[in-house]
C-alpha cells in the first residue's frame, strides 16, 4: 500500500495548459462596476433591462432617508418582500422604539440589526457585489447615496422541485433527485451527509454567466491532492458561458481524446453522498440537476447503486450481467465478421450450414453487411433518442421489425446478422452508465473494420490497443483501471465485479489515496 | 512537453495511417462463409495407374430452404491423382468454391488400398495442413471408400455424416474401436503396437437387417462392424465382431454394451444385459522367470432379459440365478477375449499393445525382447481374470413366461 | 521516475519470464529426454532463483542502477561499454525474432493466405504502444493479461483432458537420468531470457528493505509459478501425444488447441486461445524491447522516440529476415543456447563474484 501513496504523490497530475476559450472583450459597464457604490449608478447600469424593478420608498427615521429596492422581477419571492422588507420599513416602523434614533450615518447598521427580519441579510460596499446580487435573484436596498447597501435574500423562482431522476431510474431505492437549482441540491446532499466534515466551497464560473458552482468533498477521507487538483483545474477555467456541467466535464478532463469518459456524473443525492464517502470530490453545478463526480475509474460505470440497495447475490449477479453485456456490445459484431470470413473452424459443422445457407444470396461480403447494419442502428438509436416518447415507440417499430424483417425477406442481410445486431443492441443497453454506452458505440466500428482485415488477429490488435490506451489514461492522478491495474485486491473483490456484503466491506475501497480508511464508510 | 493540442493532431494522424493501411492493402485469405464448400468426408481408394489413388471427397452444399432452416446437399466428386493436393487442384477446376476442410469428419481407407499400403503418406496431409484438426475420425471400408461414400442413405444423411454420428453413438454399445488421427499418429510413435481401424460397410437389406429397399438392390444402410489390423502401412487381416469386443474389453475401451449369453451352451437359461461400467487393469508379472502379463476385467452388468426360467423363482433361486449369470457372463467376456488374443498371436501383430504395457510396466525387460517382439508374441503368457457383478435385474424378478398358478407366493 | 510495486513486478516478471515459452518448449525438452522430459523443466527454471537473487543483492548494493550501470562501477567503463553493446545487440536481436514468432505462429496456424508482414506490423505496433506508454503501463499491461493468459493456458489443458491415451507417460527414467540434464540445458535459457530483463527493469523496483524482501520473494514465486505451469504444458502434451508426436510438432499447444471439443460441437477455439498467446508474445517482445531502449540510453546515452523507431525498424528488419519458420525456430534456439545462456551466465556470475569479494575487501 505504501508504494502506492508513493506512486500518487510521485506522479506529477499533467499540467493543464491554460485552456482559454472565447476570450471576454473589455465590456463598457466593466469600468462602470469599479465605481463607488450607489444606487443612482446601479439604475443606470440595469435599468435598460425591463425585468429588474426599482421601488423607491423613503424611511422615516430621525431622518428621512431615501431608500430603493432593486431586484429582478421573477427572481424574487414579492411575497416575502412585502412582507418581511417592505411592509416592516414602510409601515411597521412608525411604531419600532429605536426608530427616532436612524439617522442617514447609522441607518444601514440599524436597519441590519434591528429593523428588518429575515435571515439571509448582509452589508455590501461594492458594485459588483450589488449587481451580482440583483441578477443572482436578491434584493439589494440602497439607502440615499450611501457607498453601503444591504442584500436581502429572498430568492424565489419557479423551479421543478425535487423529482425522480430519468437518467437513473431505480427500482428498490430512494426516489429523489436533484434539480436545477444549487441550494436545493446542496440541501439534498446535506441532508444524506449530516457532519461537519462535509465541505461545500463555493465558486463562480463565467465571465458573463456567473454560474453559481460549489465544490463538495468529505475532509480526511477525500484526498488533499485529488482536491486541490480540482480547484486548480476549475481556477484555469475561462469562459465566458457555464451553462451546464458538459463545459466544465470537457476543460478539466484528463485525456479529452479518448472516447471514454473520465468523471462521472450522477443526478441523485444517494449516489453523490456514497462516492463522496468514497473519498470522492463532487462538483455541483448551479442550473443543472447532473453532478460531476472525480476522480472516475472504468469499473464504476459498469456498477449503478442499486446494486448497493439489493441483497449481494443478487448484485453480484447484475453486474457480471451488465460485464458480459458490456464486453458483448463492443466484440459481438467483429467476432462474427471475424468467424464467418476467416475462422470457420471455430464454427460447429451443423452451424456453419445453417449460416451459410442463411447468406446465400446475400448480395454484400459479410464486414459490409454488419456495418451496413450497425449505421442502421445507430440512426434507429439516434432518430428515437430526441423525439417525444409516443413517435419514439413508431421508430423502435418501424425501424426494427419492419426494417429489419422486409431485409431478411428481401436477401438483404443473413438472418444471423439481424440476430447479433439486435443482440448487440440489446447488450449495449446493459451498460448503465450513458457516457460509457457512447464509448462502446464508437469502439465497434474499428474493431468490425479490423475483424473483416485481420481476423481475429486484428480484433486481438484492437482490443490490445483500447486496453493499453485504457490503462494510460489516469483521472486526476488516479489510474484508470484501477483496481484491477495496478491491483488493489481488496477493492477487486469488495466492490467491483461483485459486491460483497455488506458486513465484508470492512474499508473503504482504496482506489485513491485516502486518509482515513474507517471501517463501514459507505453511503 | 507536448502539448495537447499536438498531441491529438498526431493521434489522428496516426490512425489515418493505420486506417490507410489496413484498407490500401485489401483483405487476405478472407472467404465468406457462403463461398465454402465444407468437405466432409474423404475416401481412398488404388488408382488405375500405379502410383495413383483415387480420391473421392464428399461436400455439403448448403441450400436455403423455404422454412428458414438449411438443407444439406450432396456433392461428392471422385479425382484420381497421385497426391492429396493435386486432388483438390483437380476438384476446384470443376467446383466454383473453395473447399473448407475444418469440417472434415471423416477419412474412409478403402480396403484394396489399405492392402497395397502407402496410406501413411496420405496421412501427412491432414496432419500437416492447419485447417484440418486432428479429432477426425479414421475408417475403414469394406470394400471400396467411393462406393461408400456415394451411397444415398435413408436417412437423408450424407454418407460421411452418418459415419460420423455412428461413430460417436458407439460408446452406447462399445465393439468397435473409435480411432482419432491423433490416437492414430500417437499409435503408431509407439512403434511396437499395431494400429487397428473401425471397418465400415454398407447394408443392403437382408444382410442382417432387412428395410423397405428404394432401388433394385441398393445399399440404404451403414454400419461399423468389426475392425482391420495394419501391419506397417498396410492392412493385415480383419477382426470379426468377437475379436473386435475382445479388443474393446482389453483395451478399456468399453463403455456401454449389450452383452447376451445365448451363445452359451452350458446352462438352459440364458440372460441378456447391459454393461453399466468396466475397468481393465493389466499387470506384468513374473511367472516362473517368465513374464506374464495378466489382464483383470471389472464390469457392472444390469440384467434386462432373461430367457428360459419356467416357474417363478424363490428368493433363494434368485440369488442363484444371478450369480450364475455373473459367471456366464464373465465366460462370454473371456470368450471375446480369448478369440481376440489368438488372432493376436495368429497375425503376431501386437494390435492389443501387449509390448507397449510391457515397457510400461518394466522397461528393462522390454528392452530385451523388444527386437524380437513379433516372434515373442506367439507365445507370450497372457492370462485373463474377469470379474462381472450383476447390479440389478430390471423392473421384475420373475420372467414373464412362467405359467400362472403355480407357486405365487 | 516511474515505479513499479513488488506485486507488479511479480506479475510482469511471469508474463515475461513466461513469454510464449510454453509453445515450444514441449517440443524441446521431448526430444532431448524422451517421454521423461516433463521432469526437466521445473528444474531448468530454478536456474533463474540463484540468478535472480545475485541480480537484486547486486540492487540492494548499488540502488536505482540498472546492471550495465553497476557494471561501469565494478569493472570499469570499457569493459562494461563492451559488455553494453553485447548486451544490445542480444536483446535487439532476440525481440526481432519474438516479433518474427508472432508472424509464424499465426501463418502457420491459423491465417495461411495473410501476409506475414501484416502480423509483424500489428505486433511492433503494439510494443511500440507499449513502450511509448511506459513502463507503469507496460506493468499493468502485464497485470491484466497474465492471469488471462493462465486462464487460457488452464483451459486449453483442462479441456484438452478427454483427449489423452492411456499411460503414455510410463514408463519413468527408462533411459536414466542423463537425458533429462541435458534437457534441463535446454531449459535453462528461457531463466536467462528473463534475468536479463530484470538486469534492466532494476532502476525502476523500490528498494527499501521491505521491498528487497518482497522483490527477493517475488522471484521465487515467479519462476516457481512459471515452472510450473510450462511443466504442465509439457506433461498434457506428452500425455496426449506421446513422446513421437510431441517432438514433431513445432508448436505443439496449437495443436492441441485445436484438438479441444467442447461437447462434440464447439471446436477449434484456438484461435481464441491465440489471442492470449499473442498478448504474451507481446508482453515478452515488449520487455526486450525496453531492455534495448534502457540499454541504449545507459551505454550510449541514446534516448527519445528518434531511437525508439529505429529499435522498432531494427526488430521488423529481424522478423522479415526469418519469414521461413524453420529457420525462425532454428534461429531462436541457437540464440538460446549459445548467446543467452553464457552471457547471462557469465556477466551475472562475475558482476556478483566481484562485488562480493570487494565488498569483502572493504570490511
Amino acid at each position: 500500500m505504501g508504494s502506492w501513496m508513493k506512486m500518487i504523490k510521485e506522479l506529477t497530475i499533467r499540467p493543464k495548459g491554460e485552456r482559454q476559450i472565447r476570450k471576454s472583450p473589455a465590456y463598457s459597464f466593466d469600468e462602470d462596476l469599479k465605481k463607488p457604490l450607489s444606487g443612482q449608478t446601479v439604475k443606470e447600469i440595469l435599468s435598460k433591462s425591463s425585468d429588474v424593478v426599482f421601488r423607491e420608498f423613503f424611511l422615516q427615521g430621525k431622518d428621512r432617508i431615501p431608500c430603493m429596492l432593486a431586484a429582478v422581477d421573477g427572481l424574487v419571492d414579492k411575497n416575502l418582500l412585502d412582507q418581511f422588507i417592505l411592509t416592516p420599513l414602510m409601515v411597521d416602523l412608525a411604531r419600532h422604539p429605536e426608530l427616532t434614533q436612524v439617522t442617514l450615518s447609522n441607518v444601514v447598521d440599524k436597519t441590519l440589526q434591528s429593523l428588518l427580519p429575515g435571515l439571509e441579510i448582509k452589508k455590501i460596499s461594492k458594485m459588483r457585489e450589488a449587481v451580482d446580487a440583483i441578477l443572482s435573484g436578491d434584493s439589494v436596498i440602497f439607502f440615499g447615496n450611501l457607498t453601503e447597501a444591504i442584500v436581502v435574500g429572498a430568492r424565489g423562482w419557479a423551479n421543478r422541485g425535487v423529482a425522480e431522476p430519468i437518467t437513473e431510474s431505480i427500482v428498490k431505492g430512494p426516489r429523489e433527485g436533484f434539480s436545477e437549482t444549487l441550494r436545493i441540491n446542496t440541501s439534498l446532499l446535506r441532508r444524506k451527509i449530516k457532519h461537519p466534515s462535509l465541505r461545500i466551497i463555493s465558486l463562480k464560473l463565467g465571465d458573463m454567466t456567473n454560474t453559481d458552482l460549489v465544490i463538495t468533498y468529505i475532509e480526511k477521507i477525500a484526498s488533499p491532492d485529488i482536491v486541490s487538483e480540482v480547484l486548480k483545474r476549475l481556477s484555469k477555467i475561462k469562459m465566458d458561458a457555464m451553462l451546464g456541467n458538459g463545459y466544465i466535464e470537457e476543460m478539466i478532463e484528463d485525456n479529452p481524446y479518448s472516447p471514454f469518459p473520465q468523471i462521472s456524473f450522477t443526478e441523485r443525492p444517494d449516489v453523490l453522498a456514497g462516492k463522496l464517502l468514497e473519498g470522492k470530490v463532487g462538483i455541483i453545478v448551479d442550473g443543472t440537476p447532473i453532478v460531476l463526480v472525480v476522480p472516475a475509474i472504468l469499473t464504476q460505470f459498469l456498477n449503478v447503486n442499486e446494486d448497493y440497495y439489493q441483497r449481494a447475490m443478487v448484485a453480484i449477479l447484475s453486474r457480471f450481467v451488465r460485464y458480459v453485456g458490456a464486453f458483448m456490445a463492443i466484440v459481438a459484431p467483429s467476432v462474427y465478421i471475424a468467424v464467418t470470413t476467416f475462422h470457420q473452424e471455430i464454427i460447429p459443422t451443423d452451424l456453419l450450414m445453417s449460416i451459410s445457407a442463411g447468406r446465400q444470396g446475400v448480395p454484400f461480403p459479410a464486414l459490409l453487411e454488419a456495418l451496413t447494419m450497425t449505421v442502421v442502428l445507430e440512426i434507429l438509436q439516434e432518430a428515437g433518442l430526441r423525439l417525444p416518447k409516443p413517435i419514439g415507440q413508431t421508430i423502435g417499430i418501424v425501424g426494427a421489425l419492419i426494417i429489419g424483417e422486409a431485409a431478411v425477406t428481401a436477401g438483404l442481410v443473413s438472418p444471423l446478422m439481424v440476430i447479433i445486431i439486435g443482440l448487440t443492441a440489446v447488450a449495449s443497453y446493459a451498460v448503465p452508465t450513458f457516457d460509457l454506452s457512447l464509448a462502446v458505440r464508437l469502439i465497434r466500428f474499428p474493431l468490425m473494420i479490423l475483424a473483416g482485415v485481420l481476423g481475429f488477429f486484428g480484433v486481438t490488435v484492437g482490443l490490445y490497443v483500447i486496453l493499453i490506451h485504457l490503462l494510460g489514461l489516469r483521472s486526476f492522478g488516479v489510474p484508470y483501471t484501477s483496481p484491477i491495474a495496478p491491483l488493489r485486491i481488496r477493492a477487486l473483490l469488495q466492490d467491483t465485479f461483485v459486491r460483497a456484503p455488506w458486513w465484508a466491506l470492512k474499508r473503504r475501497p482504496q482506489l485513491m489515496d485516502v486518509e482515513d480508511p474507517r471501517p463501514n464508510g459507505k453511503g | 512537453m507536448k502539448t495537447e493540442r499536438g498531441k491529438g493532431h498526431k493521434f489522428i494522424l496516426r490512425l489515418t495511417i493505420i486506417a490507410c493501411l489496413l484498407f490500401l492493402t485489401g483483405c487476405w485469405g478472407k472467404k465468406e462463409v457462403e463461398d465454402l464448400a465444407p468437405l466432409l468426408g474423404v475416401g481412398f481408394d488404388q488408382g488405375e495407374q500405379p502410383g495413383t489413388f483415387l480420391v473421392t471427397e464428399q461436400f455439403a452444399r448448403p441450400k436455403k430452404d423455404s422454412s428458414s432452416g438449411a438443407e444439406i446437399e450432396d456433392r461428392t466428386f471422385s479425382v484420381e491423382a497421385s497426391s492429396v493436393r493435386e486432388a483438390f487442384e483437380k476438384f476446384s477446376e470443376v467446383a466454383y468454391r473453395t473447399p473448407f476442410m475444418g469440417s472434415l469428419k471423416v477419412i474412409i481407407i478403402g480396403e484394396d488400398f489399405a492392402k497395397s499400403g502407402d496410406f501413411n503418406n496420405i496421412l501427412d496431409f491432414f496432419q500437416r495442413y492447419a485447417e484440418f484438426r486432428r479429432s477426425m475420425y479414421l475408417v475403414l471400408a469394406k470394400g471400396k471408400a467411393q462406393d461408400i461414400l456415394n451411397l444415398k442413405l435413408r436417412s437423408g444423411l450424407l454418407p460421411a455424416m452418418a459415419i460420423k454420428s455412428n461413430i460417436e453413438g458407439g460408446d452406447e454399445i462399445s465393439v468397435f474401436p473409435t480411432v482419432r488421427l491423433g490416437h492414430y499418429l500417437t499409435i503408431l510413435g509407439t512403434k511396437s503396437t499395431a494400429p487397428i481401424f473401425p471397418v465400415v460397410e454398407s447394408v443392403k437389406s437382408r444382410e442382417g437387417v432387412e428395410y423397405k429397399e428404394d432401388g433394385k438392390d441398393e445399399a440404404g444402410e451403414i454400419r461399423i462392424h468389426g475392425a482391420g489390423v495394419m501391419h506397417g502401412d498396410y492392412l493385415a487381416d480383419y477382426l470379426t465382431d468377437e475379436e473386435a469386443k475382445g479388443y474393446m474389453w482389453l483395451e478399456n475401451d468399453v463403455i456401454h454394451r449389450l452383452i447376451n449369453t445365448v451363445d452359451l451352451n452350458e446352462n438352459s437359461v440364458k440372460f441378456g444385459g447391459q454393461v453399466l461400467k468396466a475397468n481393465t487393469k493389466y499387470r506384468v508379472k513374473v511367472n516362473n522367470d517368465k513374464m506374464e502379463i495378466q489382464y483383470q476385467i471389472k464390469t457392472s452388468i444390469a440384467i434386462d432379459e432373461i430367457l428360459g426360467p419356467q416357474k417363478q423363482l424363490s428368493g433363494l433361486e434368485w440369488v442363484e440365478l444371478v450369480k450364475q449369470a455373473e459367471k456366464d457372463f464373465a465366460k462370454v467376456i473371456e470368450k471375446e477375449c480369448e478369440s481376440s488374443i489368438k488372432k493376436e498371436r495368429e497375425l503376431g501383430l501386437d494390435f492389443l499393445g501387449i509390448g507397449r504395457h510391457i515397457e510400461q510396466k518394466n522397461s528393462a525387460y522390454w528392452k530385451t525382447i523388444k527386437d524380437q517382439w513379433e516372434a515373442e508374441i506367439a507365445d507370450f503368457p497372457i492370462s485373463l481374470e474377469v470379474k462381472v457383478t450383476i447390479h440389478h435385474s430390471g423392473m421384475s424378478s420373475s420372467s414373464a413366461s412362467n405359467s400362472g398358478g403355480e407357486g405365487q407366493e | 521516475m516511474e515505479r513499479i510495486s513488488s506485486h507488479q513486478f511479480v506479475v510482469l516478471g511471469s508474463a515475461v519470464l513466461m513469454g510464449t515459452t510454453f509453445l515450444p518448449i514441449a517440443s524441446i525438452v521431448t526430444e532431448v529426454a524422451g517421454r521423461d522430459g516433463w521432469m526437466s523443466v521445473l528444474p531448468g527454471f530454478v536456474v533463474g532463483i540463484p540468478y535472480g537473487l545475485m541480480v537484486i543483492s547486486l540492487l540492494e548494493q548499488y540502488p536505482r542502477k540498472n546492471l550495465l550501470q553497476i557494471s561501469d562501477i565494478i569493472l570499469g567503463k570499457w569493459i562494461s561499454k563492451i559488455i553494453g553493446v553485447v548486451y544490445i545487440f542480444i536483446m535487439c536481436y532476440f525481440g526481432g525474432l519474438l516479433l518474427g514468432q508472432a508472424g509464424d505462429i499465426y501463418q502457420s496456424s491459423i491465417m495461411p493466405l495473410t501476409p506475414i508482414g501484416m502480423f509483424y506490423l500489428g505486433g511492433i505496433l503494439l510494443v511500440f504502444y507499449l513502450v511509448k506508454s511506459g513502463i507503469e503501463v507496460f506493468a499493468r499491461f502485464s497485470e491484466i493479461l497474465f492471469p488471462l493468459i493462465i486462464i487460457a493456458l488452464v483451459l486449453n489443458i483442462g479441456l484438452s483432458i478427454p483427449r489423452i491415451e492411456h499411460g503414455e507417460l510410463l514408463p519413468i527414467l527408462s533411459e536414466g537420468i542423463r537425458p533429462i540434464i541435458w534437457a534441463w540445458l535446454k531449459v535453462a535459457p528461457f531463466a536467462m531470457e528473463y534475468i536479463l530483463f530484470l538486469a534492466g527493469i532494476l532502476t525502476f523496483l523500490p528498494t527499501s528493505k521491505r521491498e528487497l524482501v518482497q522483490l527477493k520473494r517475488g522471484v521465487w514465486r515467479t519462476v516457481f509459478l512459471v515452472g510450473f505451469l510450462n511443466m504442465l504444458v509439457v506433461l498434457i502434451q506428452i500425455l496426449i501425444f506421446g513422446p513421437g508426436e510431441t517432438v514433431r510438432m513445432v508448436y505443439g499447444l496449437l495443436v492441441l488447441g485445436k484438438m479441444v471439443e467442447i461437447s462434440r460441437t464447439v471446436a477449434g477455439v484456438e484461435s481464441v486461445f491465440l489471442g492470449a498467446w499473442l498478448g504474451a508474445l507481446i508482453i515478452k517482445a515488449g520487455a526486450f524491447f525496453f531492455t534495448v531502449t534502457w540499454g541504449l540510453e545507459t551505454v550510449f546515452n541514446l534516448k527519445g522516440l528518434k531511437w525508439n523507431l529505429g529499435v522498432g525498424v531494427i526488430f521488423m528488419g529481424i522478423a522479415f529476415k526469418f519469414t521461413r519458420g524453420p529457420d525462425l525456430v532454428m534461429e531462436i534456439g541457437l540464440v538460446d543456447n549459445y548467446l543467452i545462456l553464457p552471457f547471462a551466465a557469465v556477466w551475472i556470475l562475475t558482476l556478483w563474484g566481484i562485488s562480493r569479494w570487494k565488498g569483502a575487501g572493504i570490511s
